[in-house]
């Protein structure tokens, strides 16, 4: 029975990656390669923001909301936009197009950190006896994330790819990508600086990863008109 | 369909978002698993006859009071508050053994002897009374019936009662938590309970001896004051005995504390030696005292004057008794008594005489002082009780706490001992004079007496689960140290019919568990889920026709569209 419920939590944590990838073209051009690559630099990017945490970041003994410390954790989450930088820019796998060399960088990326951030809690807790909705929510979670990771690729694309679009729409391209690249420090901001609970802040998450998906989806549409 | 497109997608954001809703609206039901204390009933054989809780490992679900009456109760752990407990529900389960998958009562804070404050204040003296009625009765119950499930007792709390109260809407609400509704389940993992092996009995024995007048001291007579100090109840965890016999306890070690006072002056010590004895086995036919006092050897056992025997002094208003198996004319007894009773008319209260012949083929002994009686030993019992209790009754079980203890009265009954005793050793029978007078130096500390008795209603004190050289014992000795000349331990081993199990205590972890059911409809939820985001990412990356052809690639179905 518990082990059903560790199933479930599965599905709900790692089935979008297998149904995204199954659904969209990224199947038909085998693109498999470059979300593997994407990973690997995930894996590397991770490795390097654990030293950067480790070596600037003072152990806190309470669990409050210290803003010069989330300050660092901000500037540190942006290793992975470099990160990320680097998957889209140098990896070459193939030639596949920029619509979707994207799609699958952020695929990459999204089941890279859902592996790795969630299968451990999961295996140990979600077997457990007693129930708590607390692995549904990080499943759901993961959903945001991998919608996030695919926005923020997607911006990426345009933002270091896409040589011509509209002038206008650049701010808002950057506006954009610095928000979903700072979404981590706004959920932690939520949940310890304003003590949101759990469920709350990973509806903020899905609200948000949607409200983001949207408009970088516009966005993207919309400097794909003029080369169209 | 570019009009159709959107709108499409529209719906599915509105479904998923309905459904994430729905999520969050019932998160506010969960919580981490609670782990509670719990105390097993004791588990023993008497004569090769099981009793008491036969198992110690439960896995079940929980339920109430409130079951319905047809469910099968055989998987499920009953939860009873013992202010709910009626006695005709123990009557029909416990009594008939019927089928259970584990009881656990939850007793009032006021008999946890970690609660040393708050008490009768939340709680009216009449349902104290009653409710202690009740524990008694159950107590008695649970001891002599074999019951072939887990049995455990808990206080109750706030983690606890919080949980009560949810399995309780269930039980009303509907059927009893199976693994197909959900609920509650209730945790222990314990070993088998295993034998103990020979268990130990230590008796403590403080000698103070008197002033010799001569050069053989064994010419000296003796006076013995004694009074067991192991308990037994239902949970051995919990039966501190703060009464039977914790009140003796306490009473002994201030008589010896007063009289180490006068001993240590050359000009007030008697010419009687004193002998003072903590002995243990006291609930299985003072066992210990006999194996004591086999240990004498003759001369000592010769030289004892008389024995006096504590048991239960500690809540009485104003009557005492002395127990005695030798008939009332006898000479020794007549002086002890009119001793007591003297001393006790002048404190303002009675002392009465009962006696009680020893059947020597009977292996009951139901007074401690059977056990000299039966060694040719002149002695009598000081007790509250009227009448001898049966075996394994008034042992000091769940019960008697500290809280049904007066300490005032344990005062008084030192002052009865201490005075009667120093009237015979120095000579003054029949004289109104008080050496242990209030406010002198020999007074009675009531200070010392309540210290004691804190301490002794803490510490449980089933003889068989002390390990050698416990702490209790050794503190026991060391004070005795301080107020005798001379302390030893007697060693033995608890024989007779008894054996005992060991895993007295346990932690009981209660898990919030999800039904089958609830799994079931998660995976159907989540299966939908993913194939609506299935189309929807078909549909918006490849557009409609594409998913249909998906479907239509199966060539019976084409035949079957077309």
């Amino acid at each position: 029975m518990t082990v059903f419920h560790f199933f479930n939590c599965a599905i709900l944590t790692f089935g979008p990656h297998a149904v995204y990838y199954s659904a969209t073209p990224l199947s038909e051009y085998d693109t498999l390669g470059t979300s593997i690559k994407a990973a690997v630099v995930y894996l590397a990017t991770a490795l390097v923001k654990l030293i950067c945490l480790a070596t600037f970041l003072k152990v806190s003994e309470s669990d409050s909301f210290d803003p010069y410390q989330e300050f660092l954790k901000a500037l540190i989450g942006f290793i992975d936009v470099a990160g990320l930088y680097f998957a889209l820019t140098q990896l070459t796998h193939r030639n596949i197009s920029q619509n979707h060399k994207f799609q699958a960088v952020g695929l990459g990326w999204a089941f890279a950190d859902s592996v790795l951030h969630r299968l451990a809690p999961l295996w140990v807790g979600a077997r457990g006896l007693e129930f708590t909705w607390d692995y549904i929510l990080q499943g759901l979670e993961a959903n945001a994330n991998l919608v996030l990771s695919i926005s923020l690729a997607a911006l990426g694309s345009l933002m270091w790819l896409r040589k011509n679009k509209p002038k206008t729409l650049i701010p808002i391209i950057y506006l954009s990508a610095g928000i979903v690249a700072t979404m981590p420090s706004i959920t932690s901001y939520l949940r310890r600086g304003l003590g949101w609970h759990f469920p709350k802040v990973v509806g903020f998450e899905l609200f948000t990863s949607l409200v983001m998906a949207f408009i970088s989806w516009q966005l993207f549409s919309a400097c794909q008109r003029p080369s169209v | 369909m570019a009009s159709r497109k959107p709108r499409d997608r529209q719906m599915l954001f509105d479904s998923v978002i309905a459904l994430v809703f729905i999520l969050v609206a019932c998160v506010d039901l969960c919580d981490g698993a609670t782990v509670v204390d719990v105390y097993r009933l004791i588990q023993y054989d008497m004569s090769g006859v099981p009793f008491g809780s036969r198992l110690a490992s439960l896995n079940h679900h929980a339920a109430s009071l409130h079951f319905s009456p047809h469910a099968d109760l055989s998987r499920t752990v009953l939860l009873i508050p013992l202010r709910e407990l009626n006695m005709s529900f123990v009557r029909e389960y416990i009594a008939e053994s019927k089928p259970l998958g584990g009881l656990i009562f939850l007793l009032p804070r006021m008999f946890s002897f970690e609660n040393k404050d708050g008490m009768g204040s939340s709680h009216q003296d009449g349902s104290k009374e009653l409710l202690k009625n009740v524990l008694d009765e159950l107590e008695q119950i649970l001891i002599h019936t074999n019951l072939p499930y887990p049995v455990y007792f808990a206080f109750e709390d706030d983690n606890i009662d919080a949980v009560l109260t949810d399995i309780k809407k269930n039980d009303v609400t509907g059927q009893p938590a199976t693994a197909t509704t959900g609920g509650y389940k209730f945790v222990v993992s314990a070993p088998e309970p295993k034998k103990v092996v020979s268990p130990p009995i230590t008796n403590i024995q403080g000698w103070l001896s008197g002033l010799k007048t001569d050069d053989d001291a064994h010419q000296l007579p003796t006076i013995a004051i004694v009074a067991s100090y192991d308990t037994f109840g239902a949970a051995p965890a919990l039966s501190v005995g703060s009464d039977s016999n914790g009140s003796g306890i306490v009473a002994l070690l201030e008589v010896a504390r007063l009289f180490s006072l006068l001993y240590s002056n050359p000009k007030t010590r008697g010419q009687y030696n004193l002998l003072f004895g903590l002995t243990s086995g006291g609930p299985y036919n003072y066992n210990g005292t006999r194996k004591w006092l086999r240990s004498f050897d003759q001369r000592l056992r010769e030289s004892i004057d008389y024995a006096i025997c504590l048991d239960s002094i500690g809540s009485w208003e104003n009557e005492l008794w002395i127990h005695v198996s030798k008939p009332p004319e006898n000479a020794f007894i007549k002086k002890i008594v009119e001793d007591f009773s003297s001393v006790a008319e002048e404190l303002g209260f009675k002392v009465n005489l009962k006696h009680k012949k020893i059947n020597i083929s009977n292996p009951r002994v139901a007074w401690e002082h059977e056990q000299f009686s039966r060694l040719r030993v002149t002695a009598a019992t000081l007790s509250e009780l009227s009448t001898a209790p049966e075996l394994l009754e008034k042992t000091g079980g769940l019960v008697d706490g500290r809280h049904f203890v007066n300490e005032a009265a344990i005062v008084r009954s030192v002052k009865l001992i201490a005075e009667s005793l120093a009237r015979h050793i120095y000579g003054h029978q029949g004289k109104n004079i008080q050496i242990f007078a209030d406010n002198s130096n020999l007074a009675v500390n009531p200070s010392y007496v309540r210290s004691w008795l804190d301490v002794l209603s803490q510490t449980p004190r089933v003889a068989p689960f002390f390990s050698k050289d416990d702490p209790f014992v050794m503190a026991l000795k060391k004070e005795l140290e301080d107020h005798t000349d001379e302390v030893n331990l007697h060693r033995d081993v608890l024989d007779g019919i008894f054996t005992f199990y060991d895993s007295t205590r346990a932690k009981l972890n209660i898990y919030q568990v999800a039904s089958v059911t609830f799994d079931l409809l998660l995976l159907l939820v989540l299966g939908s889920y993913l194939i609506v985001l299935f189309s929807f990412l078909v549909i918006t990356t490849r557009g409609l026709d594409d998913l249909i052809s998906l479907f239509r690639r199966p060539p019976s179905r084409k035949v079957k569209t077309a």
